[in-house]
């Protein structure tokens, strides 16, 4: 065993606890670590220690069921798919619930396949006009609502899971993936607000019931990313009546028809899912994407398995890294994201270390499909505008950042740099762009100089006019973005600009950003679904007080957002985001951070798992080796 | 006594009435506005305004008020803002795993401290005491957050005596499997500075007339200090054990966390993380109350332990 550099782990730790419980208030938790993506595949020697199906699960299971135990750092919220707001009440909603369409285990990059669906939706009318086949014999997991009967999913249930996203009274949150997209959705909503209720019996124009497994989705206007809306876990599908049997709880009630059901729940500390009776099955006959060497060992695993092969899935919310990390190495779980601060013991040099490569753990390393992201407000009279000594300004902050050191020091070389609007393994991705801002903080002050910002004095710089300025960063008061001050202070000092923390709560800050009161702030942006879209409407001006949170107008950048919205992903689109990335880097609303890794540490009883870059219920499609067990510890 | 009994019962009212102002207070401007929270990763302000009319934070102060007031009378604090759990029910649910751990904590705290502190006492200024007491400095520099990672490291981990977390179903698993190492980290954290506390207690006593006294009446050196001593030291002891009761409600933060205990402490933490209001009030409000009535059942174990003292 080796040993454990316990004043340096303490350090960390002690800083990062204290900060979260004396302060409190961090709460943004919830989409900081969404889906990962797949892509990096694994390392060579996780590969060769794969082979080892001979190793069992230490889990007892004396009844021959197959058990996978999986932890969230976050505790989940609920389990309602219209409002749970956190990524691991999606893992669980995305294992009860079926949606339309789902993903294909292991294409790369993220390729759509039907779920309920009995084939991929029929897009007619330029993509406006969406025609969804639902296959047969799909029934809802037993429940006493349903009065000891089989229960099948039918296409009412769709549109009726739809419309639930525009019931103010269980405060939706998903609500912008189908708002104004819709024909008569909204207005049904008006209508309801008006009349104090939702008519839910009334139908709506846009959702039209052919019968009970034809369902035709007529959009506002033509929408490629529409399928990807089908597979988001918040579009899942729940019977009317058990919304009706517990008004308001389906949090805790979630009836789905897909492979699991929720069996065990102690909030907070362990979730457990079994397979539901009524599942419908499935064969798992997926292929290796050609991209990843590690896909053929998978499909040589898994292939002609049923879906859903494991009887039980468990979940433990597990808050502290430290925690996490022993109850891992103890063998309490048997796939784990590997906290950061553990990274330099787990994965020295980036390779699993000899003490877990012993035990046959191997390590997935991916990029999440995300990046970080400064902006820069645009209605501020010093950092904001068009003005070309304004737009110097900001392209000479964005240069004077380093990010190669925020990557080194703060993210512990888990992280690289983000050079495109659209994030690795995300369509509309462009892998050869190399950005033209990059670090350069000698280059930083010759534009400064030249635009006017003369240092006086106290060695900083004023604006042309002679006004005193300050690179204003606003952030939560906790460890990490401390670190953020000192680089930043750093960085902004040796091109002679002032630099000012200022420290507000998250609530706070979302509050003011809305507004477009804040500065600067540092922002994170994964994906809710895998197009580049996704990322590039948050620069439209019409998302400002939305995702937009740097407020930045530009009528070039909002045409070509417009004109790009309309196309399906290809190169005619991939020319308008190269287009837009131009714009961006002419105007420098932002200065973009960085994309993480992930690191997924899994034993060798874990067959066929491979993390993907938004599926969230990985579990319906490996396996585990319950062999030898009767050895748990 | 039953008078007094009341009347510091009635006097509970203007006292809870200060909590209540003060927590609305520090709610309404210090706190963040949760409805930004809520409204998840794309929202605009009419889904923000649409969040907060749901929540009733649109509501003119003094409405609010009311509605916090009437929810301190009925107990009924409702349902949680992120969970939509019932406040009641995550009471009922957490509160068992945290007494689990902090009765026993407390009631082995209370007994080690109290004989260990008697008997440094008893050999004061001798090297056993000073060593006790550098020993008891030690610890208490100690911040509680090293004990934990230490000893779930080294006695979890690395020995393997303890589970490294978890909670299971059973009682006696729960008690003597799952929440054995958060006790004794507990133990250790809490021994060093009640023995200290508790020691100074007792010397206030030893070096008065009336031990001196009986020493001369020829009473044995156990019945001195048992008896005598610690009869008198009990108060101020009592005061601090009772000041540590209403702890219980909140459980213990770090310690829950760490060892994925599903007690009450752990679920305030992600209330905050949350902006919880309902169950960050209801929990306030409980302490408080908690609070309050152990200091009245401190004043009638005054009265219990030493009959010169009147309860007025």
């Amino acid at each position: 065993m080796t040993a454990w550099p316990l004043n340096q782990h303490l350090t960390a730790q002690l800083r990062r606890v204290l900060t979260t419980c004396l302060i409190g208030g961090v709460g943004l938790g919830t989409f900081a670590t969404l889906a990962s993506l797949g892509g990096c595949g694994d390392s060579p020697q996780s590969a060769a220690s794969a082979s080892g199906a001979s190793a069992a699960s230490p889990v007892v299971s004396p009844d021959g069921k197959k058990v996978v135990r999986l932890n969230f750092p976050v505790a989940e919220s609920g389990f309602d798919p219209a409002t749970a707001h956190d990524l691991y009440s999606s893992i669980i909603i995305d294992g009860i619930f079926d949606t339309v369409l789902t993903y294909d285990y292991l294409a790369q990059p993220a390729k759509l396949v039907p779920k309920i669906a009995s084939e991929m939706p029929t897009v007619e009318d330029g993509g406006k006009r969406w025609t969804i086949k639902l296959k047969k014999g799909v029934y809802f997991s037993p429940d006493p609502v349903f009065g000891g009967q089989k229960r099948e999913l039918t296409a009412n249930d769709i549109a009726y899971s739809f419309k639930r996203h525009y019931d103010d009274s269980i405060k939706p949150v998903w609500r912008f993936l189908t708002d104004g997209k819709i024909v008569g959705l909204n207005a049904w909503y008006e209508k309801g607000k008006k009349a104090d209720g939702l008519a839910w019996d009334d139908p709506v124009e846009g959702l039209e019931v052919v019968d009970p497994y034809t369902l035709k989705i007529t959009l506002t206007k033509p929408d490629f990313n529409f399928s990807y809306v089908l597979a988001h876990p918040a579009m899942a599908i729940v019977a009317r009546e058990v919304v009706e049997k517990y008004p308001n709880d389906v949090q805790s009630h979630p009836v789905g028809s897909s492979a699991y059901y929720l069996k065990e729940w102690t909030r907070g500390q362990k979730i457990v899912l079994e397979r539901n009776p009524n599942w419908r099955g499935g064969t798992w006959d997926f292929k290796a994407s050609g991209k990843d060497p590690y896909d053929d060992v998978i499909v040589k695993a898994m292939e002609g398995k049923p879906l859903a092969v494991i009887d039980r899935v468990e979940f433990y919310p597990i808050e502290e890294a430290q925690t996490r990390w022993l109850a891992f190495k103890n063998k309490q779980l048997d796939v784990m994201n590997m906290p950061e601060s553990f990274i330099k013991q787990a994965l020295p040099g980036g390779k699993v270390s000899a003490e877990l490569a012993a035990e046959g753990v191997r390590v997935q390393r991916l990029l999440d499909p995300e990046y970080t992201y400064t902006y820069f407000q645009w209605n501020d009279p010093v950092w904001g505008g068009t003005e070309p000594y304004k737009v110097a300004l900001r392209r000479a902050a964005a240069m004077a950042i380093n990010r190669e050191e925020e990557i080194e020091i703060i993210r512990k070389g888990n992280a690289v740099r983000a050079e495109f609007l659209v994030p690795p393994g995300v369509a509309g991705h462009k892998a050869d762009f190399a950005s033209n801002i990059s670090y350069n903080p000698a280059l930083a002050n010759a534009l400064l100089d030249k635009f006017g910002y003369k240092k006086v004095a106290d060695g900083y710089r004023n604006t042309p006019d002679g006004k005193p300025f300050v690179f204003k960063y606003t952030s939560t008061p906790i460890a990490v973005e401390r670190e953020f001050d000192e680089l930043y202070k750093k960085n902004m000092d040796a091109i002679g600009i002032r630099y000012e923390a200022e420290k507000e709560k998250f609530a706070d800050s979302i509050k003011r950003e809305k507004r477009c009161q804040i500065a600067i702030r540092g922002a994170a942006w994964i994906a809710d679904y895998p197009d580049g879209d996704n990322f590039m409407q948050l620069l439209y001006s019409k998302n400002i007080g939305e995702s937009n949170n740097g407020c930045y107008k530009s009528a070039v950048f909002d045409k070509l957002y417009e004109q790009s919205a309309l196309l399906p992903d290809g190169p005619d689109r991939d020319k308008l985001y190269l287009e837009m990335q131009k714009q961006f880097e002419a105007d420098t609303p932002w200065t973009l951070g960085v994309t993480r890794y992930r690191n997924q540490m899994i034993y060798p009883w874990v067959i066929g798992y491979k993390k993907h870059s938004v599926l969230l219920a990985d579990y319906l499609y490996f396996d585990v080796n319950m062999a030898n067990s009767g050895k748990g510890k | 006594m039953m008078a007094y009994i009341v009347r510091r019962l009635w006097q509970i009212l203007p006292t809870m009435a200060g909590v209540i102002l003060l927590i609305f207070f520090l709610f309404n401007v210090v706190g963040g506005d949760p409805a930004y929270l809520l409204a998840g990763k794309i929202s605009n302000p009419e889904q923000i305004a649409n969040i907060r009319k749901q929540l009733g934070i649109d509501e003119p102060y003094w409405v609010q008020l009311w509605i916090f007031v009437k929810q301190v009378v009925t107990f009924d604090f409702g349902a949680s803002w992120s969970t939509n759990e019932v406040v009641s029910h995550i009471f009922a649910t957490r509160l068992p795993a945290s007494l689990m751990i902090g009765i026993p904590l407390l009631a082995l705290d209370t007994a080690i401290t109290v004989a260990i502190a008697l008997g440094v006492a008893y050999v004061r200024g001798s090297f056993t005491d000073r060593a006790a007491m550098i020993t008891c400095t030690v610890a208490q520099s100690v911040s509680i957050l090293v004990y934990i990672i230490i000893f779930q490291y080294v006695l979890a981990y690395k020995f393997g005596w303890f589970p490294v977390q978890g909670w299971g179903n059973g009682f006696f698993e729960n008690l003597f499997k799952f929440a054995a190492l958060p006790i004794l980290i507990g133990l250790v954290v809490s021994l060093a500075p009640n023995i200290r506390l508790y020691r100074t207690f007792i010397l206030d006593e030893v070096n008065q007339d009336y031990v001196r006294t009986a020493r001369a009446k020829g009473l044995s050196e156990n019945r001195v200090m048992f008896v005598h001593v610690l009869r008198n030291a009990s108060i101020p002891i009592i005061t601090n054990l009772m000041i540590q009761l209403p702890g219980l409600l909140v459980g213990l933060f770090l310690i829950e966390r760490f060892f994925s205990v599903p007690g009450i402490g752990r679920e305030v933490i992600l209330a905050v993380e949350r902006s919880d209001f309902p169950v960050i009030k209801a929990v306030t409000i409980y302490v408080a109350l908690a609070t309050m009535l152990a200091n009245l059942a401190a004043d009638l174990m005054y009265k219990a332990v030493d009959p010169r003292v009147e309860l007025k």
